[in-house]
């Protein structure tokens, strides 16, 4: 993806440590004020693209734009970003306010401007009656805040989160994650989140940069990556989903018809679409199959049994059998009431073409 | 555990405790005995041998002199023990085995041989005996047990906290100072009071390359040979409060600052 005058432009980047490849020839443009989530299994490439931004390491090859200047060999504190690391990294024997001074210190500020400047950070996120504790007094909601008015408090161009919210528990995260998001929308800075957690990823960010084996598997808003996996990677990784294997049976305008076991289904067609005869994969998410008693007028209606449900509370995921194709199975996410209601009768399955994306390999 | 091994290890505590805290008791004890000749029963008491003590004037200047080399060689080994530790800490580099080995064999070379060496090695560099050789005999002796500590508390910071520090502006020099140093600064303490009273207790060193002023220990010995009297128990006793003190307070200062800065 390129975008115009860019606030970070990453050029061919690559990275191994000994054998093991790290990055491999990565490509990006981050536009200002985005908040970015790179997402992916560990050691997929995410945190060594980090810490490159950060200057922390080298890139093998490649180079580093920050506001159109080159900043590849730069050291981490000529570098106008900060990070917010995942152990925090708050210094011990420092109050609030010196942790959130220190930065500012070394900019060269005088006093009068480091507590002013610090004071209007910590009454933006409600760190005031901290502000003599020290990290050992605080609990770990609160030192994330720290940390995050720590590298907010000299105004860098670019803020890098490296799994901040692995540490709090998972109610506070919920929290956390709001709040994050919210910080980053009023000071409308440019935020590179790195993560593993795709529900953290899909709930924060304006972009998300899914990457796997040191390269980027999709790149697209939450909404396209969830409903449009581009690969089978991406979607087994973001939400759960059913996969279909199938056969291409032909390739119109907007959609591919696919064979699966036997029955005619159409799909959003990815981006190169593949042609007839190949062998492909569709991914469907669970709460778009639709449940109806008649056969539906959706693009796509299959006839199933149910054999198996569970409970979950608001919603039940319900085990299907696709009655005219043997071992043809299908799982949906349904309403309570309406898993409730389904029993040993055939129900008819729905979805439309936009549902289910073919994937690309 | 069972009732049995209990009552065990409980005796073998107090036993311990017997067999290091009597005769400090009875050299304390003895102090006070109003008789020149050292043994029980005791049957008057005096602060005589303390007043004596404070009176004469060499115990004094000795006592002085003991504190001033004790001071200096700490200071000598705690700055060169610390750089040590920062330069072979967390860090792989050819022949930093050899490095650290040679490091900490001073305090593995038994006191009489290192002395000796010490002496030879003075007269052959032209050092005069006296208080310079002594310190630098210390300095070397204390300086592996410095290594030691700072290393071990070195390793527990977390290499994250230099790196937020960088990412803030500082550059390597800076983030070592603000960041580095006070988190060492509990190590760096104690092992300060350690080789306090390692300098301050050392005889052989002392002995093999003083001049014509001796340390404290060196007194004693001396005085020692002249007779045993209840002002050498008066001196020790004095030496043994002076220690306890200073260990006690690093202790609770050392303990304080952790629970400031860690919780």
């Amino acid at each position: 993806m390129t975008v115009q005058d860019p606030l970070v432009r990453i050029q061919g980047i690559s990275k191994s440590f000994g054998a093991a490849v790290a990055l491999e020839n990565l490509d990006l443009d981050i536009a200002r004020g985005e908040f970015v989530t790179f997402l992916g299994p560990s050691g997929c490439g995410k945190s060594t693209t980090l810490r490159i931004l950060g200057g922390f390491q080298q890139p093998d090859r490649g180079r580093i734009l920050l506001d159109g200047e080159d900043v590849t060999r730069l050291p981490p504190e000529k570098r106008h970003v900060n990070m917010v690391f995942q152990d925090y990294a708050l210094f011990p024997h420092m109050t609030v306010r010196q942790n959130i001074g220190f930065g500012l210190e070394l900019q060269g500020l005088d006093r009068a401007s480091i507590k002013r400047r610090a004071d209007e950070i910590m009454s933006f996120l409600e760190l005031q009656p901290f502000a003599e504790r020290y990290p050992a007094q605080l609990s770990g909601g609160q030192r994330q805040r720290v940390a995050l008015a720590r590298a907010l408090a000299p105004d860098p161009a670019l803020l890098l989160l490296d799994e901040p919210l692995g540490a709090l528990d998972a109610k506070l995260r919920g929290q956390v994650q709001q709040e994050l998001k919210s910080i980053q929308r009023r000071t409308s800075k440019t935020f590179f989140f790195v993560t593993h957690d795709q529900e953290e990823a899909l709930t924060m960010s304006d972009r998300i940069i899914v990457m796997n084996h040191g390269r980027v598997e999709q790149d697209g808003t939450p909404e396209e990556l969830y409903f449009h996996p581009a690969t089978r990677f991406v979607a087994e990784f973001i939400g759960e989903t059913n996969l279909l294997t199938g056969k291409v049976r032909g390739v119109d305008s907007d959609a591919v018809v696919m064979d699966w076991c036997g029955q005619t289904l159409r799909g959003h067609a990815p981006a190169g679409a593949p042609r007839t005869g190949d062998a492909i994969t569709a991914s469907i998410r669970l709460e778009r199959l639709g449940f109806h008693a008649q056969r539906p007028d959706t693009p796509n209606a299959l006839q199933a049994r149910v054999v198996g449900k569970t409970f979950l509370g608001s919603r039940m995921a319900v085990d299907l059998e696709v009655a005219e194709a043997e071992g043809a199975r299908l799982k949906a996410y349904v309403d309570t009431d309406v898993g409730q209601s389904v029993g040993e009768a055939p129900v008819w399955i729905g979805w439309d073409t936009d549902s289910m994306a073919v994937l690309r390999d | 555990m069972n009732r049995g091994n209990r009552v065990l290890l409980s005796c073998v505590y107090w036993a311990f405790v017997l067999y290091v805290f009597v005769p400090l008791i009875l050299m304390v004890l003895v102090s006070f005995k109003d008789s020149k000749f050292i043994g029980f029963p005791i049957r008057s008491w005096t602060f005589e041998w303390y007043t004596g003590v404070f009176a004469d004037a060499q115990v004094l200047s000795t006592f002085g002199y003991s504190v001033v080399i004790a001071v200096l060689s700490t200071a000598i080994s705690v700055v060169v023990g610390t750089w040590i530790a920062v330069l072979l800490e967390g860090r792989r580099f050819w022949g930093r085995a050899v490095i650290f080995g040679l490091t900490v064999l001073p305090a593995l070379v038994p006191g009489i041989i290192s002395a000796i060496a010490f002496r030879i090695y003075a007269r052959g560099l032209g050092i005069e005996p006296g208080m310079g050789a002594i310190v630098w005999a210390h300095a070397v002796h204390n300086v592996p047990f410095v290594v030691l500590v700072v290393m071990a508390r070195l390793s527990t910071l977390p290499k994250s906290q230099i790196e937020a520090a960088r990412d803030l502006g500082a550059d390597p020099l800076i983030a070592f100072l603000r960041i580095t140093l006070p988190y060492l600064v509990p190590a760096i303490l104690g092992a300060s009071i350690f080789c306090l009273l390692l300098s301050f207790d050392d005889f052989v060193r002392s002995f093999f390359l003083g001049g014509y002023e001796p340390t404290l220990p060196v007194l004693i010995f001396a005085k020692l040979r002249s007779g045993m009297s209840p002002e050498i128990n008066a001196i020790a006793t004095v030496a043994l409060i002076l220690t306890a003190v200073v260990g006690i307070w690093a202790e609770r200062f050392t303990r304080r600052l952790k629970k400031e800065t860690e919780g």
